[in-house]
């Protein structure tokens, strides 16, 4: 993070060769993921620890999210008497956005700052310059495993979520606020298809390779100067970027997909 | 599981004790304040203005099937106000902000300069743990002021030029169901949440195991803690306003 005495040229500059540095990075990681077979172990360790690991988390959180989403509606709906059109609302909302945003962002949180810390340890430890000696490119050994396993897995956390999330907001619905569970349902059956269960899980997937991608740049670029430090803004970089990203992306995939 | 929660209403005490009563370390809290303002716009203004872009372009089309377009404002007035621009943009503070003000009390408390504050009778909840929490609690409704208006100009984007929805009808609803209530639910959620924040990245802070490794993890903690509390909180308020009809 920049301190507060630099000058705004000097930060300007700062952050575009940042930039081009993750643009650089960014065509390593695509022609490194696509060209050669992740090795297996890694790959399914990363699987298990991105996808097996926020899934707890993921849970509570979306199970929060519904109930939320079913209350707050029904006091902005019932302004002008349209709360029995909850599910409706609840179910487009939902699924076509907040439960895929939210386990983009949340997972994202987790999963970003557990890869970029566990790279920037790497870094400043010179467990990565050690690969090199071996002549294993790290890029291969430990991004490309990285970057498949968080792209795969959170396709199916989004997919996760909208059932949780639908879950919850019907029992708020139903239990809570006393609404008829069957119109809730018929609702939800009409306005939600599987295309947009698949829509949420195709964001997921574009929302996952970004989160990955940047967590992993921010991880791999520390250097070995910036010491213990490093670890922690990398880290907070990953999160906070990774989250910034995965908002506004998801405004572009909604506007091509339902605009 | 019990100790920690035991430790956590002890050192909510210390907080509440230390911030009612003097020394009050004035500068400190306004330092901070700057800071977090600084760190922190950039990033809440870009995750809270798409909700609202979000908000009207999925509205139009559920609206648009009873012909209630002209409705539409109201929803999104209210609902960037009282519920996304407090739930975002704190959860965003604490991305940002939160995991730095952990780190820093973490960092400290590694080197031993939290020791050496108490050694020199300075107290180190006093001195370093209020004036973060004080600067969340002061910070986070403040930026939560730009990202409504962001919240609602972009949404307005989405509904007016691109969504066709007419400017005279957009602003006649919004202005006549908002009320100063909404205003200030909102204002007040952000409030909790950020001394959720800020209580929760102190605790953290100061209860950090022994090395480098440690401080990042508390850094880590607090995010996602402070968002589960928040959603949480977000839906134990929401059912309290609704019961309270407000």
């Amino acid at each position: 993070m920049s301190g507060p005495d630099e000058g705004l040229i000097a930060s300007v500059e700062r952050s575009l060769t940042k930039l081009v540095d993750f643009v650089r990075f960014v065509g390593l990681a695509l022609r490194v993921q696509f060209t050669r077979v992740p090795p297996r172990d890694v790959f399914i360790t990363q699987f298990v620890d991105a996808g097996w690991g926020s899934l707890a988390l993921l849970t509570m959180l979306t199970a929060f999210a519904g109930l939320n989403l079913s209350v707050q509606s029904y006091a902005s709906f019932e302004r002008f008497g349209g709360q029995d059109l909850l599910g409706m609302f609840a179910g487009v909302g939902g699924v076509r956005e907040l439960y895929p945003v939210m386990a983009a962002v949340v997972c994202g949180a987790r999963i970003g700052a557990n890869l970029a810390a566990s790279l920037a340890n790497m870094r400043i430890s010179e467990q990565i310059e050690a690969l090199e000696v071996m002549a294993v490119d790290p890029l291969d050994y430990l991004i490309s495993p990285r970057l498949w396993a968080v792209t795969l897995a959170l396709p199916l956390l989004c997919g996760y979520a909208d059932v949780v999330g639908i879950a919850a907001s019907y029992a708020g619905a139903v239990y809570q606020l006393d609404l008829d569970a069957g119109s809730f349902m018929t609702q939800i059956q009409e306005q939600v298809g599987l295309v947009d269960i698949g829509a949420g899980m195709l964001k997921g997937l574009i929302m996952g390779w970004l989160v990955a991608v940047i967590a992993c740049f921010h991880g791999y670029s520390v250097s070995k100067r910036d010491g213990a430090d490093g670890v922690g803004i990398s880290t907070n970089l990953a999160i906070v970027h990774g989250a910034v990203t995965c908002i506004v992306v998801n405004l572009f995939l909604s506007w091509l997909i339902y605009g | 599981m019990l100790q920690t929660i035991g430790g956590l209403v002890v050192f909510m005490a210390q907080v509440a004790r230390a911030t009612f009563s003097r020394p009050f370390y004035l500068r400190q809290t306004l330092d901070i304040m700057a800071i977090l303002v600084q760190r922190c716009i950039v990033p809440v203004g870009l995750a809270v203005a798409p909700v609202g872009a979000v908000i009207s372009l999925q509205g139009i089309a559920v609206f648009k099937l009873f012909g209630a377009e002209r409705m539409l404002s109201a929803f999104l007035g209210t609902a960037i106000i009282r519920e996304y621009s407090p739930a975002l943009a704190s959860v965003m503070v604490a991305a940002q902000a939160g995991s730095s003000i952990a780190a820093r009390i973490g960092t400290m408390k590694v080197r031993g300069q939290i020791d050496a504050l108490a050694v020199m009778s300075v107290d180190p909840v006093r001195y370093v743990v209020v004036p973060g929490v004080l600067a969340c609690v002061l910070v986070t409704p403040l930026l939560s002021v730009v990202t409504n208006l962001l919240g609602i100009l972009s949404g307005w984007i989405f509904a007016v030029p691109l969504g066709g929805v007419d400017h005279g009808a957009f602003m006649d609803n919004l202005t006549a169901q908002i009320t100063p209530m909404d205003l200030w639910v909102g204002l007040g959620k952000c409030a909790v949440f950020g001394l959720g924040v800020g209580m929760i990245a102190g605790y953290l802070g100061l209860n950090v195991g022994r090395g480098a490794a440690d401080v990042g993890k508390a850094a880590n903690d607090t995010v996602v803690s402070t968002i589960v509390l928040i959603l949480f909180t977000d839906y134990v308020v929401s059912m309290a306003l609704l019961g309270a009809g407000l």
